[in-house]
């Protein structure tokens, strides 16, 4: 009869979504009383695609070797779905015991105690003698800290010599300036060279609409771009004389279009070689060359400020911290060390993340020749004398004020908004981000 | 009069008192629709009620997602008003309601009544049909769309066919809602499956019928086949056009979550989603939820009340 | 009949038959034209899954200039450890379950709603149409919070438990209104002959809603399949994911992304949903009209 088939279906269906998420759950247990004799299983997750997944098993497996009691159970997403899993996890306080962070996202989580403060463990569990003591700091708010940095980069400016070599136009000299830099991309573009499909060739997209570029003149300009207590160290006609920097190539339509960059998103002018520098951090490299597919892509410093300095800093690239709600803090120091000290791990994963923090790192990963690993170390040694003034450290909200710096660029670009405009509507949106 | 009505009356006047019998065929009546109603029942209660006044309540507070959220009264619903992003995913919300649900149903309907046949190849055309709404859903729309509406893409080429030269819609604001619009209408194989599905349940005499009397397709179409599929097409009608106000996914992938370019697809959802995820203000984004709960509330009221004068229910007929 | 009739009958019957095969031409190629139009973006996906991961983006041309499989050994190789199939059998056993759920508690709840007067029903009603109109983003949240604590993360729980309790009122409403319009002479038939709400609803309504539970499946499988909010929030374990996350970790911002092989896995992951389709296309036949209720 339908009645008993309908019925044992429903029983059916129910019993094994019961069991489904009975196997499941029992798989994951949290043990209860956990020290660091017992078996433990703590939770570290990371966002990256599957090249980044593949390093970090590589090197868990060696952590396994050396730690046999304590499982690591692994997790991984891209970086947006990475930020919208964590945020509703803190809502819910059940972060994981490791993870990795971001600069610009570390106040709003260190706020309300949502990051374990590693400040014990360093010097014992965590040995961070290989570790330059300003990036330490950097990963320090309000006296806690609450995150390590793995990696560095600093700012560059990569350029395609073969379109260069096309256009007829030299890259620019060691100590170019903003100005060089202007006189350079109008050079380029006005060269008025095309690629094989017919596109035109640009020196690049404007530069002035990323908002690390902005703190990076800041900085060379002497300015403080955050201060201790969260407010701006710029006002307003710092940021209109920063976007005044490329009106002129804006006016002239010396810059790659806007509209054929939007076009191309996922990848850009530079990635399609169709426009021949771009700004960016330096372990970028690697993806500029897979998605360009130019092997030969050069790397050299960013711009000379007015006062004679590039200052240049190391932003740390990634960090790692431990959920405060986490049961086995313990471990989860023991996995943050391994991870961030073990040569063999700096070996694993090369310049990926941008160079190792460690020194002991950096020496293991023993680049091959030529490799994009041995242009980010060569670059990084090249300017290391010049990488002097401190990181920016971003203020809560940081994320927002980025994005919001983003979309005004764009609509900059399109000529929707003046720079007057763009600037107003940017301090108003700021000034209620970063309550 | 139905069967079962003949069968209560008891004659006399009709204000007599329910017998005993209509009482407990009343009561066990009132007991099936609550066992039937038990699952959904404690679906609503467990899982959606709470998180639903848990929002209404959180759009009267800040909540940055670390912090307990903390009152802040009508702050929120203040701020949006003079918020000018807001103005903008409004227009463009609404710009896309009023074309994308007519266009895509319009389409469906037209699709599904050319596919209300038994020629050969019926299985064949409806999953080619279907199949741009199993994509639409799926990441990759994001690169397999831009290539469509870039710079020499197929639908500039179409252009220039026609001697029209508008270049890539993708990174031109004003081109960008037609392109959606189109992306939407595309994907008209949903809401054209429920009206295969309505089709098949008008009785094939009705028509037979009508050619007797003369009747051509265009009266056949407006006097048996509106109003005999009025409750799928209100059904259609009502929720394309609640999923248009809250469209999201192909937003956000599209615009790469940026609702680009400049604010050209900033859609009411993506908005919110952008302040209460990005931004962290998860009082602010209750808040919008809220008033498009309420927006969109009074038009499926107003719906519901219009639904009376045209949708003709064949269970309920007399 | 004389020999003339017959002629003439041979013509004229000739005559409909050309007329007949001249509309069929005409709809095969209306259709096929139509068809053409609303799959090239379907075409353009599978060949740039034949194409190298730098030919993809911005590439206007519709044919591969070296077509190859690569794209498709890359995406089964799986994601960190991870193989496709892990990822298609998480979807797919999350997918089947979840039309069971919906086509089984919809179908009930609907048949409350539309069979059953009792009191509250209009209440009752109203509120469900009312989960229609908040925009999930919100309740993520609070739900996500409740599962916590009931420890229920990093399982298929959450994702399941909404279907086999009506949750979704999308499919609760497409079924009211078809069993609204069915017509009532068959339940008090039924009713005469002494059955309850429970046998008119398995023994007559159910096989009546052929094309509403075919509809319902088709959409359940496919939301479900292409679903990706629900498991990024609840399945933390690479083990557990499905292709839409999966899909997900070929493209990131921070390092080298792979359309092709994106590409790729994006077509495998489409074919089991189409497959579904053209199975449950078939249900969607005539329901009360191929019924005995004449006479």
């Amino acid at each position: 009869m339908r009645y008993s088939r309908f019925s044992s279906l429903l029983a059916g269906a129910m019993a094994l979504a019961l069991v489904v998420g009975a196997c499941s759950s029992s798989s994951s247990p949290v043990a209860s009383s956990g020290g660091e004799t017992g078996p433990v299983t703590i939770t570290y997750t990371w966002w990256g695609n599957a090249d980044r997944a593949s390093r970090n098993e590589q090197a868990l497996t060696l952590f396994k070797k050396k730690y046999p009691n304590i499982t690591v159970q692994t997790s991984f997403i891209d970086f947006t779905g990475y930020w919208t899993a964590r945020a509703t996890e803190a809502a819910g306080r059940s972060l994981p015991d490791v993870m990795a962070t971001d600069m610009a996202y570390l106040r709003e989580y260190s706020a309300n105690g949502h990051l374990l403060d590693l400040s014990k463990y360093i010097g014992n569990t965590i040995n961070l003698s290989g570790f330059d003591q300003s990036l330490v700091k950097a990963g320090m708010v309000d006296g806690k800290q609450i995150a390590i940095p793995t990696s560095t980069n600093t700012l560059a400016l990569f350029y395609n010599p073969d379109l260069l070599k096309q256009a007829g136009v030299e890259p620019p000299a060691a100590d170019y300036t903003w100005a060089d830099y202007n006189k350079f991309l109008a050079a380029v573009s006005d060269a008025g060279k095309k690629t094989a499909d017919g596109h035109k060739i640009y020196g690049a997209i404007d530069y002035a609409t990323t908002f690390w570029f902005f703190l990076q003149w800041l900085v060379q300009e002497g300015k403080t771009p955050f201060n201790d207590d969260g407010s701006f160290g710029f006002k307003e006609q710092d940021m209109k004389d920063f976007l005044a920097l490329s009106a002129d190539l804006r006016k002239a339509g010396q810059i790659y279009p806007v509209d054929r960059g939007i076009q191309l998103l996922p990848k850009g002018g530079f990635t399609m070689n169709e426009s021949a520098s771009e700004f960016s951090w330096d372990n970028f490299l690697a993806g500029y060359v897979a998605d360009s597919g130019t092997k030969n892509i050069q790397v050299m410093p960013v711009p000379t400020g007015s006062n004679g300095t590039k200052g240049m800093f190391w932003k740390p690239s990634q960090l790692l911290s431990a959920g405060a709600n986490t049961k086995h803090p313990d471990a989860a120091a023991m996995l943050i060390n391994f991870l961030l000290t073990d040569p063999e791990v700096g070996a694993i994963f090369g310049t990926s993340k941008g160079v190792p923090a460690d020194k002991a790192q950096r020496d293991a990963m023993k680049p091959k020749e030529g490799s994009v690993d041995a242009t980010v170390v060569a670059y990084e040694k090249a300017v290391a004398d010049q990488v002097t003034a401190p990181v920016p450290l971003p203020v809560k909200g940081f994320g927002s004020i980025e994005a919001e710096y983003k979309t005004l660029g764009e609509e900059l670009d399109y000529g929707k908004i003046t720079i007057d405009e763009f600037v107003k509507t940017w301090f108003a949106e700021a000034a209620t981000m970063t309550q | 009069m139905t069967l079962t009505e003949r069968m209560t009356r008891t004659g006399g006047p009709a204000t007599a008192p329910p017998s005993a019998a209509t009482k407990r065929r009343r009561a066990a009546e009132t007991r099936a629709g609550y066992a039937f109603l038990a699952p959904w029942l404690l679906g609503f209660f467990a899982l959606t009620a709470g998180p639903m006044l848990a929002s209404l309540f959180l759009a009267f507070t800040n909540y940055n997602l670390f912090a307990p959220p903390s009152w802040v009264g009508l702050g929120n619903f203040q701020t949006l008003l003079h918020d000018p992003r807001f103005a903008q995913s409004v227009k463009v919300t609404v710009a896309y309601v009023l074309v994308g649900t007519p266009v895509k149903l319009i389409a469906a309907l037209a699709v599904a009544m050319l596919l209300n046949n038994r020629r050969r190849g019926q299985g064949l055309y409806r999953s080619a049909f279907y199949a741009p709404s199993l994509i639409g859903a799926s990441v990759s729309i994001a690169i397999v769309w831009k290539a469509m509406f870039i710079d020499r893409g197929i639908v500039d080429q179409i252009g220039q066919f026609f001697g029209i030269g508008w270049g890539g819609w993708v990174g031109n604001p004003t081109m960008t809602m037609p392109m959606f619009i189109l992306l939407t209408a595309w994907q008209f194989g949903a809401p054209m499956v429920i009206f295969l599905a309505g089709l098949k349940q008008v009785p094939a005499e009705l028509y037979e019928a009508a050619s007797v009397d003369g009747a051509g397709p265009v009266r056949k179409f407006l006097m048996i086949t509106l109003p005999m599929i009025s409750p799928v097409l209100f059904f259609n009608l009502l929720l394309e056009t609640i999923h248009a106000f809250q469209i999201f996914a192909s937003a956000f992938i599209i615009s790469g979550g940026t609702g680009g370019p400049a604010g050209s697809t900033l859609f009411y959802t993506l908005y919110l989603y952008l302040r209460g995820f990005q931004d962290f203000r998860m009082g602010y984004a209750a808040a919008m939820a809220w008033l498009l709960v309420v927006v969109v509330g009074i038009i499926t009221l107003i719906f519901f009340r219009s639904s009376r004068s045209w949708v003709y229910y064949r269970g309920e007929a007399e | 009949m004389t020999i003339a009739n017959v002629a003439v009958g041979t013509e004229e019957h000739s005559a409909t038959l050309r007329r007949r095969r001249i509309r069929s031409v005409l709809f095969h190629t209306f259709v096929l034209a139509v068809t053409a139009v609303v799959l090239y973006p379907a075409l353009w996906m599978f060949m740039s899954s034949l194409k190298p991961t730098s030919d993809i983006v911005g590439n206007v041309s519709l044919l591969p200039e070296n077509a190859s499989l690569d794209n498709f050994f890359k995406a089964l190789e799986g994601i960190g450890g991870v193989s496709f199939w892990t990822f298609f059998w998480n979807s797919m056993i999350l997918a089947v379950l979840s039309v069971v759920g919906i086509a089984l508690s919809s179908s009930v709840t609907a048949y409350a709603f539309a069979r059953i007067d009792f009191p509250g029903r209009r209440v009752w009603f109203a509120l469900m149409i009312g989960t229609l109109l908040l925009p999930f983003h919100v309740v993520i949240i609070p739900q996500y919070i409740i599962f916590n604590n009931l420890g229920l993360v990093n399982t298929f729980v959450p994702l399941l438990i909404g279907k086999f309790l009506a949750a979704e009122a999308f499919f609760v409403f497409l079924m009211v209104q078809f069993m609204r319009n069915l017509p009532r002479e068959l339940d008090e038939a039924a009713r005469i002959d002494g059955a309850g709400h429970v046998r008119i609803f398995t023994a007559i309504m159910l096989p009546l809603m052929k094309p509403a539970l075919a509809t319902a499946s088709i959409f359940a499988f496919i939301w479900n399949w292409n679903d990706f909010l629900g498991p990024l929030l609840y399945l933390k374990d690479p083990d557990r994911y499905t292709l839409p996350i999966a899909l997900r970790l070929f493209v990131d911002q921070t390092s080298t992304s792979d359309y092709g092989a994106q590409m790729a896995m994006a077509v495998l992951a489409l074919i089991p949903v189409l497959l579904f389709f053209m199975v449950f296309q078939r249900y969607l036949v005539g329901g009360v009209a191929t019924t005995g209720l004449k006479g």
